[in-house]
C-alpha cells in the first residue's frame, strides 16, 4: 500500500475528522486530525492496519499557532511509510485522550509529554511521573517556550526522595542501581523478589536528564546541533547524528551527494560492528564467560582505530553536518578497512562457531528474557530484541536512508524470543555489517562531500527520520524554525521502548536472569556524573555537588 | 620430642599453604591472563595484592562489625587447622590427632564462615548471597563426605592417616572408589568455588555477595582463606584419589605431590577460562545428581565393590 492509498482508506473510514494530509515524499505521511479523533485514528492504525507505533511527541506551538501540538508517529515497515499523527490542542486546555491503553507503548511517551510540556493525557492507565524529579514543582514544564534553558523553577527540591509504589506482598525489595557491576549507568529497578523469583518491578531512570532538546531548541543552530545529538550516546553516537542530519534534511527535502550517502552508511557500520562486539563481550561477561568478554574485545579494537584514523576519534565522530558529512575516505583508509575487515571476518568466524556450539551458554540464555511478537508489537519492541522474535523489521531495509537501497544484505532474525536468540542474531549480523561495508567501498565514486545549501532553511516543516541503531530503531523528529535552529527535536532513543518491555521480560524469572535479560535489550541510559577533587598538598578530598558545579560552570561564562 | 614433631610438622604444613596458596592464585590469572589474550599480572602480583590489602585502614561496616570479624578469622583459622592434618607432600602430620569426621566437620566449618560473613554484612544481596551458598553446601558437601566414608569403609578404619592414603581404592580398584574419583572431579570446581560454580559470589549479579562489606585487612584474609583452600582441596584431591608417587622417599615423593596439585590447578583455570556460570538451580540440579551416584558408591563400597 502506498501513502496515498493508506490516506484514501483512513479518509474513508473518518471522513471530516481528518484536517489535513500532507505527502511531503512517497514515503512520508502527515495526517492533521481533530483532538476528538486521535484516538480512533491511532487505535485503527496500530490494531488494523497493523502499523508499529514508533513514538509520540509533544510540541509548545504556542508562539507560533497560538496551540500546543500533539503527533504520534508510526511505521508501516511493510509499505516503507512513516506517518505521523499530528493534532493541535488549545493553549487554555492542554488536554489529550491517551491512547496507552490501545497502544501500550505509547505509556512513557504520554508521561513524558505531561512532564516536558504539561499536556495531561486523559485516561493514561499510569500517570506517574516519568522523567522530572520528584522534588519538580508542578505545573513547570521545561520543554515550554516561555520555560528558559536554564531556568530553575522556584520552589525545586532537589533532595526530595522519590515515590514508589508499594511492593506486592510476601515479596523481598532488591534495590538494582542506580549504581550495579553491570548497570554501569544511572537507572534503578525495585524488584519485587520472592525467594530467588521475581515478581514484578518499578523503574525509576532519567535521573541525570541533561536537556539536550531543550538546547538544541533554545541555545544551539542547525549544524552545532549534530555534534550534541552524537553525544546523547557514547556507543551508537553516529546514529543519532546521522538521524539528525536526516529529520532536517527530510524536513526541506534536500538531497545529498551521492559520495556522502556511502560514507554514511560506511560510518553507521562500522559503528554497528563495534557496537555488536562491544555487546557480546559483555553478554558473556555478564554470565560470568570472561574469556570470551576479552576475546570479542581484542577483535573489537582494530575497528576503534580505524575510526580514529577516518574521524580522529575512537568513537563520538562528528560525521555530519546537514547535506553532508566532514570526513572523507581516501585510498589509503579504503585499503586498510578492507584488510581489516578480511581479518575481522576471520577472527568473528571461529568465535561465531564456538558461540553457537556452546551448551554451557545456551543453558544460561535459552528461555530467558522472553519477549514474544505480541510483547514486540505492544510495547514497541525494536532492533535485535524484535528480531529475535522473529518480528522482520530492519530500518536499513524499511525505511532506507543513506545507501542502503543500494547495497546487498539479509536481515537476520531468529524465533526464539528469548536471550539466546539475541545473542544469535547480534553475532551473525557482524557478517553483514562486513557486507555492507565491503559493497560500499566497491560502489563509492568521486564526488563532493556536502550538498550546497544557499538559502535560509525554511521554517515550519515537519521531518522524520529512522535510523536503524545497533539496538534498533532510532527515531528522529523535527519541525524547522527561526534563528537557525529548529522549533522542537524530538529524539527516541531504541533504548526508550525497549526498556519498556524489561518488566514482562524479568517477571516470574530467576534473580539470576534480570542482569543477562536487562544485557540483552544492550540497554544504553547514558550518563553524566559528578566529580570528585583531590588536592595534592594539603590531601584534601572534596566531593563536588551538582549545585557548586552547576554554578562554577555559569560563574566562568559570566 | 615425639610430642614436638607433629607439631613442627603440622606448622610446616601451615607455612607451606600460606606460601603456595598466592602462587596457585597468581599461576591462575597468569594462565587465565594467556587463554584470554592479555599479558596478565607478574605471578607474584597475588602476594603484593594480599599485602596491600592488609596494609589498608580496617573499616568495620556492615549488620554486624563483631560477627564480621570473628566470620573472617574463623575462616582463615579452619582452613589452616584443615592444612595441620592433610599431608602436603609429607606424611600427614599429627597423624591420629583427629578422625574423618573432623575433617569433614571443618571442611564444613569452612563453608558456614561464608554464611556468617554474608549474615555480618546483611545487605539484600549478602542476603541472597549466603542463600545460594547454603543451597549449595547442603547438595555439595556430603560429596566429600561420601567420599571420606567410601574411603574409610575400604580401609575399616576411619584414622585420617589411613583414609587420605587413596583409601578408596583400597586393596585394587571398587568401583566404588573409582565413581566417587569422577564425581569429586566433576563437583571439585564447586569446592573451590570457581566459575561455572561461584554463584553465591556472582559480581556480575550479586556484586560478591557474603563478601560485599569487607575491605582492607579483612578482605586479604577472606581472600587468603580462599585461596588457601583452593591448595587444601587439591592437596585433599591428590592424597584421597590419586595418591600413587606422594610416598617416595623425600625429595621426590614431595615434588610429585606438589607436580599434581598444580596440575589441579590448571585444570580448575582451564575449566573456569571456558565456562559462563551456572545459575543456582542449573547448579543444585547438576549437584543433585553427583549426590545421587555417589550414594550408589556408598552402597556399593558397604557391600565390598
Amino acid at each position: 500500500m502506498t501513502s496515498r492509498e493508506t490516506l484514501a482508506q483512513l479518509k474513508a473510514k473518518f471522513g471530516p475528522a481528518i484536517l489535513r494530509a500532507d505527502l511531503p515524499a512517497d514515503n512520508r505521511l502527515l495526517l492533521y486530525v481533530e483532538p476528538f479523533a486521535i484516538k480512533p485514528v491511532c487505535q485503527y492504525i496500530f490494531r488494523d492496519l497493523d502499523a508499529r507505533y514508533v513514538i509520540s511527541i509533544g510540541a509548545d506551538d504556542r508562539p507560533f499557532s497560538g496551540q500546543f501540538l500533539v503527533a504520534h508517529d508510526f511505521a508501516f515497515d511493510r509499505d516503507r511509510i512513516l506517518c505521523s499523527v499530528l493534532t493541535h490542542i488549545p493553549a487554555d486546555k492542554p488536554k489529550v485522550d491517551s491512547i496507552s491503553d490501545v497502544v501500550p507503548a505509547a505509556n512513557w511517551a504520554e508521561r513524558e509529554i505531561r512532564d516536558m510540556i504539561g499536556i495531561e493525557p486523559v485516561g493514561h492507565p499510569y500517570p506517574k511521573r516519568l522523567v522530572l524529579p520528584d522534588g519538580w514543582p508542578d505545573g513547570s514544564h521545561p520543554l515550554r517556550k516561555d520555560f528558559a534553558w536554564n531556568q530553575v523553577p522556584e520552589g525545586f527540591d532537589e533532595e526530595r526522595e522519590f515515590k514508589f509504589d508499594e511492593p506486592p506482598e510476601g515479596c523481598m525489595v532488591v534495590p538494582f542501581g542506580p549504581f550495579h557491576p553491570t548497570l554501569d549507568e544511572p537507572a534503578h529497578f525495585r524488584l519485587y523478589v520472592e525467594g530467588e523469583m521475581v515478581r514484578g518491578c518499578e523503574y525509576r531512570g532519567f535521573m541525570v536528564h541533561r536537556g539536550i532538546e531543550k538546547l538544541a531548541e533554545s541555545v544551539l543552530t542547525y549544524n552545532e546541533i549534530p555534534m550534541m545529538a552524537e553525544r546523547i550516546c557514547g556507543i551508537c553516537g553516529c546514529v543519532h547524528n546521522v538521524a539528525y542530519a536526516q529529520a532536517v534534511e527530510s524536513a526541506i527535502a534536500l538531497r545529498l551527494p551521492p559520495r556522502a550517502e556511502y560514507i554514511r552508511t560506511i560510518m553507521l557500520e562500522i559503528e554497528r560492528l563495534q557496537s555488536h562486539l562491544l555487546w557480546v563481550g559483555l553478554a558473556c561477561h555478564i554470565v560470568g564467560f570472561d574469556t570470551l568478554f576479552m576475546q570479542s574485545w581484542r577483535i573489537r579494537e582494530p575497528i576503534m582505530w580505524i575510526a580514529e584514523k577516518i574521524s580522529g576519534n575512537r568513537k563520538t565522530y562528528a560525521l555530519c553536518l546537514i547535506g553532508g558529512v566532514r570526513w572523507d575516505i581516501t585510498p589509503d583508509i579504503k585499503t586498510e578497512l578492507r584488510q581489516l575487515l578480511d581479518k575481522l571476518e576471520a577472527e568473528w568466524k571461529p568465535v561465531v562457531a564456538a558461540v553457537l556450539k556452546d551448551k554451557n551458554i545456551q543453558a544460561r540464555t535459552s528461555g530467558v528474557g522472553v519477549a514474544d511478537k505480541t510483547a514486540c508489537k505492544n510495547t514497541g519492541l525494536v532492533g535485535p530484541v524484535a528480531r529475535a522474535a522473529g518480528v522482520d523489521i530492519d530500518c536499513r531495509r524499511d525505511h532506507p536512508y543513506a545507501a542502503y537501497d543500494r547495497v546487498d544484505f539479509d536481515v537476520i532474525t531468529a524465533d526464539g524470543c528469548d536471550v539466546w536468540s539475541r545473542v544469535v542474531v547480534r553475532a551473525t549480523e557482524v557478517f553483514e555489517s562486513i557486507k555492507i561495508i565491503r559493497q560500499c567501498l566497491d560502489r563509492m565514486e568521486p564526488g563532493p562531500l556536502q550538498a550546497d545549501i544557499k538559502d535560509e532553511l525554511p521554517v515550519g516543516r515537519l521531518g522524520l527520520s529512522s535510523v536503524e541503531a545497533p539496538r534498533g530503531e532510532s527515531h528522529h523528529f523535527v519541525i524547522t524554525g527561526e534563528n537557525n535552529r529548529p522549533r522542537r527535536w524530538r529524539v527516541r532513543a531504541p533504548t526508550y521502548q525497549n526498556l519498556q518491555g524489561i518488566p514482562a521480560m524479568i517477571k516470574d524469572q530467576q534473580l539470576a536472569d534480570m542482569t543477562i535479560s536487562l544485557g540483552s535489550i544492550d540497554p544504553c541510559f547514558s550518563c553524566t556524573d559528578r566529580l570528585e577533587t583531590i588536592d595534592l598538598r594539603s590531601k584534601a578530598v572534596k566531593v563536588w555537588t551538582q549545585e557548586e558545579l552547576v554554578k562554577m560552570v555559569k560563574a566562568r561564562k559570566a | 620430642m615425639n610430642l614436638l614433631q607433629p607439631i613442627l610438622l603440622g606448622l610446616l604444613n601451615i607455612v607451606t599453604v600460606l606460601l603456595v596458596a598466592p602462587f596457585c592464585e597468581g599461576l591462575l590469572r597468569k594462565i587465565t591472563a594467556r587463554i584470554q589474550s592479555r599479558q596478565g599480572p607478574p605471578v607474584r602480583q597475588a602476594y603484593f595484592d594480599l599485602l596491600k590489602l592488609l596494609g589498608k585502614e580496617d573499616i568495620e561496616s556492615g549488620e554486624s562489625p563483631i560477627m564480621q570479624r570473628v566470620a573472617v578469622y574463623l575462616s582463615l583459622a579452619t582452613v589452616l587447622t584443615i592444612a595441620c592434618l592433610v599431608p602436603m607432600g609429607f606424611s600427614a602430620p599429627m597423624n591420629g590427632a583427629g578422625d574423618a569426621i573432623l575433617l569433614i566437620y571443618l571442611l564444613t566449618l569452612a563453608g558456614v564462615c561464608t554464611l556468617l560473613a554474608g549474615l555480618a554484612a546483611g545487605s539484600t544481596y549478602s542476603l541472597v548471597g549466603i542463600s545460594r551458598e547454603m543451597m549449595a553446601m547442603i547438595a555439595l558437601e556430603p560429596l566429600f563426605a561420601i567420599a571420606v566414608v567410601v574411603g574409610a569403609v575400604h580401609a575399616g578404619s576411619f584414622r585420617l592417616d589411613t583414609v587420605l592414603n587413596g583409601a578408596v581404592y583400597g586393596e585394587g580398584f571398587p568401583l566404588s572408589g573409582i565413581v566417587m574419583f569422577a564425581v569429586l572431579l566433576l563437583s571439585f570446581q564447586a569446592f573451590v568455588q570457581r566459575v561455572p560454580f561461584d554463584i553465591s559470589e556472582a559480581e556480575t549479579e550479586l556484586m560478591e555477595g557474603p563478601l560485599m562489606e569487607y575491605s582492607g585487612p579483612k578482605l586479604a584474609l577472606f581472600k587468603y582463606a580462599q585461596q588457601a583452600k583452593l591448595v587444601i582441596y587439591s592437596g585433599l584431591f591428590v592424597t584421597l584419589f590419586v595418591p600413587w608417587g606422594n610416598g617416595l622417599a623425600f625429595p621426590l615423593g614431595w615434588l610429585v605431590f606438589w607436580a599434581k596439585v598444580f596440575a589441579l590447578v590448571l585444570l580448575v583455570t582451564l575449566v573456569a577460562a571456558t565456562h559462563a556460570r551456572y545459575r543456582i538451580d542449573q547448579a543444585i540440579r547438576y549437584f543433585a545428581g553427583l549426590l545421587a551416584v555417589a550414594l550408589v558408591a556408598l552402597i556399593l563400597a558397604s557391600y565390598g565393590y
